[in-house]
């Protein structure tokens, strides 16, 4: 199995998950965070959106790139899907602009379903999962 | 290529990522994150608080630069010259694989 990290912008959180709900993941988990990356970001549609939200990142003390509000989805995908999972969050993401984001992938060592005490691969096999409602 | 997960104090985490910046490394991710650590938190008069604010720092850096981002944050990090409890940890877990989602481009270490 694979964890996969998207880092990615916040108004691009519904675009990612009907993606990947097309896709055929639709377990997630996400969060919010801060992040800066490389260097200078595009501030496209309002200049100060980062800067409300985040002290730091008017800090005044700090010289380098500003913090920029973000958002993390996780998701545990078995190894053959890996891919396709990248290319899903890829292709609803990809504005060409610094400021995307980035993707990790990361080995996971084994998974289980609390529910049913599955492991491995068929405890993260959504195919096998009755359908839930959809987005 | 290696993710970094550095939990620190919150008063400390820019302290820490100014380090980090004049060490070369600019690109972090920053969370609030609250937890406990074997010293099962801290009891201030008949109050024990178990869940401690902190906040969580992610990098992703070559393997090369493994040391010199540890000792970049452990130094930043520490309270006072020896440190104290509850200045945090840092995780070190591999990395695959790593894209650029505005170029498409896969990161070769």
């Amino acid at each position: 199995m694979k964890e996969i990290w998207a880092i990615i912008r916040i108004d691009k959180v519904n675009q990612t998950k009907r993606a990947l709900v097309a896709a055929g993941f639709p377990s997630l988990t996400a969060r919010k965070c801060a992040g800066r990356g490389k260097g200078n970001v595009e501030y496209l549609i309002r200049p100060t959106a980062g800067a409300e939200q985040y002290e730091e990142a008017s800090h005044p003390a700090e010289k380098g790139p500003k913090l920029m509000p973000k958002r993390i989805m996780m998701l545990v995908v078995p190894d053959a899907l890996k891919d396709k999972a990248v290319q899903a969050i890829m292709s609803a993401n990809q504005t060409g602009r610094p400021g995307d984001g980035k993707i990790f992938v990361m080995p996971v060592l084994d998974a289980i379903r609390i529910r049913t005490g599955e492991t491995g691969d068929t405890a993260v096999d959504e195919h096998q999962q009755p359908q839930g409602t959809s987005l | 290529m290696v993710m970094i997960r550095a939990i620190v104090r919150p008063e400390k985490a820019m302290d820490v990522m100014t380090a980090l910046l004049y060490a070369g490394f600019p690109a972090v991710t920053k969370t609030d994150v609250f937890g406990r650590g074997k010293q099962r938190g801290i009891k201030i008069g008949e109050i024990v608080y178990d869940e401690l604010p902190k906040e969580l720092l992610i990098l992703v850096v070559p393997d090369k630069d493994k040391q010199l981002v540890v000792d970049t944050i452990m130094k930043a990090a520490r309270t006072g010259a020896k440190g104290a409890y509850g200045d945090g940890k840092i995780f070190v877990t591999p990395v695959e694989e790593a894209y650029t989602i505005s170029s498409g481009v896969k990161d070769t270490d």
